[in-house]
């Protein structure tokens, strides 16, 4: 009686158990794609994450926006001037351009939002954007009531006033951080802002399930070319596997092809004919400690790039998925040559690393190399630790997770690490400047804590230049003694390859995510 | 009854101030500064400086640990650093969809686990307990992650009958499910088959069939009601690490439960989170305790939960 009262019972509560769930379908319409992690915050303020770049971007818009060939063209202003002197930009913004809430966007919100940036009480990450801005500095100390150089000259013009000449400034206003948003939403939401955002992009906010997915719909307000697809679905899906098995059901409409899939992808008859690859505004480099020894010696340094049989790696293990790096700065934004005159990228030398390490005793030398704990780089370090026991450098790696790993790259911990820069806006400024200069050492991006007062000061000239033709002169002078100096090794700028549904249209990659709308795609 | 449930109720205070006080030690020890992960790529030194002041990461070990009591005390388990959303709200989301997991996980491998052991034990067969010890090692060695992945390409993938990834109703919880009741059902089948052949061999089972009791109901009465105990100290005990989250399949399958939101915490250095999670699942593993204690009373009344004055 009791065992059939058991099963009884049991029947009765998974019945009921089941009958409570429900099932969901694909929405008609809807583009969906995948996001490997959830994005953090949907503050522009606030991002620093790509998953949350790559949404923001639907959702608001800035002053300006990036165009095909990395031009810049009008966003949110229709035209702006840029003063003789190069110090005074001035934005004259489009009419009718409306917050999803329905206001019309104008000089008032510019100055806001970019006000909010620099405001110590945001505590936004990205404050360095407009660092370069009369009155920054007095006003995020607190001196000053509001930023000098941000000035509304009537309801649709606005104009920005710099410390002085500053080429990359308006490459920087295509960021996340420079996006437009209403005050009168961020006020009334305050922290949770983050998950209620509000621009005046092509896309709004529907529902955003942490974790599992986010929803965008189509705007039908929007002021530039309306999307075609009546909304995206993100999927959160954090393992490759997952995605590619709901890729291959046809739940998700183009992913990004992870390493371990690419040969079966490429290979494949039925998607062969469906993968698009983008050129990605990247470098991956093995970083050296320039600050201290054994590698704050050029030679030693030197030593090391000749060891390394860099295009052997990348068409082997890598699989050909990217280009060879001849300097910090991908080829798709130089605009120069990196000549090959004693002071070009170190070539596959063995022999000559060997004698080096001999001239200066160093051979049998023990140095630690500090990678993250993913599996496709942990390999590529093995590889590398045995091209320089060829050699008779005796690496010693270690890894990590990303928190400690990071950290103890900022602090200068590690004699060589593994690491990857990505462009936040097409200029090779974006390359030099943040890893090469002696004032962004550690945390601001500086982790080879490379100091070189030449390369500081034609970094800055190539800064300050107003001319595009002296700019590129100061910047190539710069990259030149860089990879002579060799405080990295410069491996490869990685290739994205992303595969689609053959039901998707219009679809293109984009170097960087502020570029992509989702206004191109179309079922 | 009562004095035993109120002092279970009272020694949680000092177990959740050990726990709380462990996790913040052990936190503080760990490589890895969550201002660092927050700043993104490129960041001053003064930024970093003002970003930890605003976490409170800049203040000594006890001052930020009795603020994070003080907020506790209030049932506020702060907001997380990455996202700043309430922790508790998010916690509130989250655990729901690991019960439902748990349980789906535990309606598959009772069932099996306990009906495969009990035809082992029961039948004293030795080719049968054999296989079926072989089928359960099997079952407890296998990796998660491993039967995971065979089980998505096998029913996803191949057969398309569920989806492999998401959280939601039926459909999607079927995979995951299956995938936690392995190992759960493998140990339940050792557990049940050895306890059902240990009762077997006991006095009063011969003396009930002597007695011409029907087989069922020497099964139910004589054997299963003796041989429950040990198997009541596996479900609970599964059913309480599940409850916790299985970080491994909710990965796997995109399951938003509290196993994957805890490991995301751990791996950004979100402190709110990780502390959150942590106290939520010991009040979890307390509970489910407590209620197999108290099940153990009622299937054996002969086990005291309270001390009687002898």
């Amino acid at each position: 009686m009791q065992v059939r009262g058991g099963i009884l019972g049991y029947l009765l509560i998974s019945t009921l158990f089941l009958a409570s769930c429900s099932s969901t379908n694909r929405l008609p319409g809807y583009v969906y794609f995948r996001l490997s992690s959830n994005p953090t915050t949907l503050d522009p303020a606030l991002i620093t994450d790509v998953p949350s770049a790559t949404i923001a971007a639907k959702i608001f818009n800035g002053l300006v926006r990036l165009k095909d060939g990395f031009e810049i063209g009008p966003d949110i202003c229709e035209r702006w001037e840029l003063s003789k002197d190069g110090q005074v930009y001035k934005f004259f913004l489009r009419r009718g351009v409306n917050f999803s809430g329905g206001r019309e966007v104008t000089a008032w919100d510019v100055r806001y939002s970019f006000q909010r940036i620099l405001d110590p009480k945001v505590k936004s990450p990205n404050a360095w954007i407009f660092e370069k801005v009369e009155g920054a500095d007095e006003f995020r100390a607190g001196h000053a009531a509001e930023v000098k150089g941000f000035k509304v000259v009537d309801t649709f013009t606005f104009a920005i006033r710099l410390k002085r000449p500053f080429a990359p400034f308006l490459s920087m206003l295509t960021m996340t951080q420079a996006y437009v948003v209403p005050k009168e939403e961020v006020e009334r939401w305050g922290v949770d802002f983050s998950s209620h955002p509000s621009g005046t992009g092509p896309f709004k906010l529907k529902e955003w399930l942490p974790n599992r997915e986010v929803r965008l719909d189509r705007r039908e307000d929007y002021f530039d070319t309306t999307a075609r697809v009546s909304g995206i679905i993100y999927k959160i899906i954090p393992e490759d596997l997952t995605a590619i098995t709901e890729f291959e059901l046809g739940n998700i409409d183009v992913i990004s092809l992870p390493a371990s899939a690419y040969s079966k992808f490429r290979k494949s008859k039925k998607w062969g004919g469906h993968i698009v690859s983008i050129q990605g505004l990247n470098t991956y480099y093995l970083g050296m400690n320039s600050s201290r020894p054994p590698f704050d010696n050029i030679l030693m340094r030197r030593a090391v790039s000749y060891a390394i049989d860099r295009k052997r790696i990348l068409e082997t293990f890598y699989e050909s998925r990217g280009m060879l790096a001849s300097g910090p700065v991908p080829d798709v934004i130089r605009k120069w040559d990196i000549k090959e005159k004693g002071s070009g990228p170190p070539e596959f030398k063995p022999a000559l690393a060997r004698e080096i390490l001999d001239t200066l005793g160093m051979v049998g030398i023990k140095v630690t190399m500090y990678v993250t704990a993913e599996q496709e780089i942990i390999d590529l370090a093995e590889i590398i630790q045995s091209y320089l026991s060829e050699v008779g450098i005796k690496v010693v790696i270690k890894q990590l997770e990303w928190s400690a790993f990071k950290e103890a790259v900022n602090k200068g911990e590690p004699d060589m690490f593994w690491l990857s820069w990505w462009a936040d806006y097409p200029d090779p400024e974006n390359f030099l400047f943040p890893l090469f200069h002696s004032s962004n050492l550690g945390p601001g991006g500086n982790r080879a804590r490379y100091s070189c007062k030449e390369v500081d000061r034609l970094i800055e000239k190539g800064q300050y230049a107003t001319d595009v033709r002296d700019r590129n002169y100061y910047y190539q002078q710069a990259e030149e003694i860089i990879v002579r100096d060799a405080p990295c090794v410069f491996f490869w700028h990685k290739t994205d390859y992303l595969v689609k549904q053959p039901w998707i249209k219009g679809y293109k990659a984009y170097s960087i995510y502020t570029m992509d709308k989702g206004t191109g795609i179309w079922l | 009854m009562k004095a035993y449930l109120l002092k279970r109720i009272l020694l949680l205070i000092p177990l959740l101030l050990g726990i709380t006080l462990t996790t913040f030690s052990l936190l503080k020890r760990l490589p890895g500064d969550p201002a660092t992960g927050l700043v993104g790529e490129r960041a001053s030194p003064e930024i970093i400086a003002e970003i930890r002041k605003q976490i409170g990461a800049d203040k000594g070990f006890i001052a930020q640990y009795k603020g994070y009591l003080t907020l506790m005390m209030r049932g506020d388990f702060g907001r997380s650093y990455y996202t700043n959303r309430d922790v508790l709200k998010d916690i509130r989301i989250k655990l729901p969809n690991t019960m439902k997991l748990a349980f789906s996980a535990m309606l598959i491998a009772v069932p099996v686990g306990i009906t495969i052991g009990f035809i082992a034990g029961y039948r004293r067969d030795k080719l049968i307990s054999g296989f079926i010890t072989a089928i359960s090692i099997a079952g407890l060695s296998i990796p998660v992650f491993w039967s995971a992945i065979i089980i998505m390409l096998l029913f996803s993938l191949t057969f398309n009958l569920f989806p492999p990834s998401g959280t939601g109703g039926f459909q999607f919880i079927v995979l995951p499910a299956l995938v936690l009741s392995i190992p759960a059902a493998s140990t339940l089948a050792r557990v049940t088959m050895t306890s059902v052949a240990d009762v077997m061999t006991m006095p009063y089972v011969n003396t009930a069939r002597a007695k011409g009791l029907s087989p069922i109901k020497i099964t139910a009465v004589h054997i299963l009601r003796n041989a429950i105990i040990p198997i009541v100290t596996i479900i609970g005990l599964d059913f309480g690490s599940y409850l916790n989250g299985a970080v491994v399949t909710e990965t796997i399958f995109g399951w938003d439960g509290i196993g994957r939101f805890t490991m995301e915490g751990i791996m950004k250095r979100d402190y709110p989170v990780i502390l959150g999670c942590i106290v939520v699942s010991t009040l979890i593993f307390v509970f489910v305790n407590l209620m197999t204690d108290i099940v153990y009373q009622y299937l054996n009344p002969g086990i005291r939960l309270h001390d009687k004055k002898r």
